[in-house]
């Protein structure tokens, strides 16, 4: 085998060691990382870049939307005001009470020996609870059993729609004068009938406290 | 490795960890966060677009559901004339109950209210007192019915009717009657 003499040693070991300088590896290295991170920039870059356009886009949609949106919102409120309104409206028109059906039932509860001097019906503001005097005369051979009998009439007449009604006497006095009815000079009493109604209540249950009351009225 | 490789080395770590900080603090990071915000920007944009598209909808739908209630509310708005109601409801009452026989009446202003519920703002609560100084019973009765057919918004509130001495064939009569009158 051949003796081999390397007389470069020094040299050939120079150029690895200024090969494997760290500082020109870590340069190397850093300058291919900012290659990839300028890269990595140009993408997000782009990507800001797409968003940005197709924000715009949008925006320019939002834009001639958003007067129609404002409209639609204003006339939505309008026609919800007007749906309420005319609701409120028909409630009240619904909720009315009608006095001339009252009165026919009155009128037809009146006989002719018995006269109605004044009448007073008023409806209450808060309860809607309708009230009505009746003030007058009844004349007969039983003035105070005409008057009754007028009463029961009128709780039998009103008693029809409205059930929960209370038709009482507030007042029944005889009168000391006679009254002429047919020709026939008869005695006389003076009444004050209640009617009192609600027509927004319920008729109410027959409970064992009318049961006692009619047991009474039929004793009597 | 020598020394002064080593130092080369942590010289050169550090020069990497610079790059890395101002990379991501000065560079990606701003431009981040400005597309973040936008993406943000764009998705709220979008949501009010798909909202207001479903809101016009809802609208137009609204609209041909309410026509009914728009043509009632424009009726019972029409329903009573423009102007002081005090200058035309006594003079429409008056005719009214002429109309039905009752020739002697009045109307006088009792009173004036609005309403607090936001529904009834634009309307007006009117209170009447409706003197009938000579009426008879059945006249009067079928001249209420009429009126209470004919003014829906119209409520009687109070009716008294008195039976004269002097004139046992007629009846006094005093209404208060409660109009809703709206704002014109």
């Amino acid at each position: 085998m051949p003796l081999q003499l390397n007389l470069l040693h020094e040299e050939i070991s120079q150029e690895r060691q200024r090969k494997r300088d760290p500082l020109k590896l870590s340069m190397y290295v850093a300058a291919g990382l900012a290659g990839l991170l300028a890269l990595n920039y140009l993408w997000c870059a782009y990507r800001k870049l797409s968003i940005k356009a197709h924000l715009s886009a949008i925006e320019r949609d939002w834009s001639k939307a958003e007067p129609q949106v404002t409209e639609a919102q204003k006339r939505a409120e309008q026609l919800n005001g007007i749906i309420s309104t005319t609701m409120t409206l028909d409630q009240f028109i619904d909720n009315r009470f009608f006095w001339a059906p009252m009165l026919e039932k009155i009128s037809r509860c009146v006989t002719p020996n018995l006269q109605i001097t004044n009448l007073d019906g008023l409806i209450e503001d808060q309860s809607k609870t309708i009230t009505i005097s009746l003030e007058g005369t009844a004349a007969g051979r039983e003035p105070r059993a005409v008057a009754e009998d007028f009463r029961q009439m009128l709780l039998e007449q009103v008693g029809k729609e409205q059930p929960a009604v209370k038709v009482e006497f507030k007042a029944l006095e005889d009168l000391d004068t006679l009254i002429s009815v047919g020709g026939n000079n008869v005695p006389a009493a003076h009444f004050i009938v209640s009617v009192s109604l609600n027509p927004e209540s319920k008729a109410p249950a027959s409970g064992p406290g009318e049961r006692k009351s009619k047991s009474k009225k039929e004793e009597s | 490795m020598n020394k002064e490789q080593i130092k080369k080395i942590i010289l050169g770590a550090f020069g990497v960890i610079g790059l890395l900080y101002v990379y991501f603090a000065f560079f990606l990071g701003p431009l981040n966060k400005s597309r973040y915000s936008m993406a943000g920007r764009m998705a709220e944009l979008q949501n009010k677009l798909i909202s207001s598209k479903a809101e016009i909808a809802n609208v137009a739908r609204l609209e041909a559901n309410a026509r009914a209630a728009t043509a009632r509310y424009d009726a019972l708005l029409a329903f009573y004339p423009e102007g002081a109601p005090i200058a035309w409801f006594p003079p429409r009452i008056r005719m009214f109950f002429s109309n039905q026989q009752i020739d002697k009446s009045s109307a006088r202003l009792e009173g004036t209210t609005g309403f607090t519920g936001k529904e009834l703002s634009s309307w007006n609560k009117y209170s009447w007192i409706i003197d009938l100084p000579q009426s008879d019973f059945g006249t009067l009765g079928r001249a209420l019915a009429a009126l209470e057919n004919s003014e829906p918004l119209l409520s009687v509130t109070r009716l008294r009717i008195h039976a004269t001495t002097e004139d046992p064939e007629f009846q006094q009569v005093s209404l208060t009657a409660l109009t809703i009158i709206g704002k014109k």
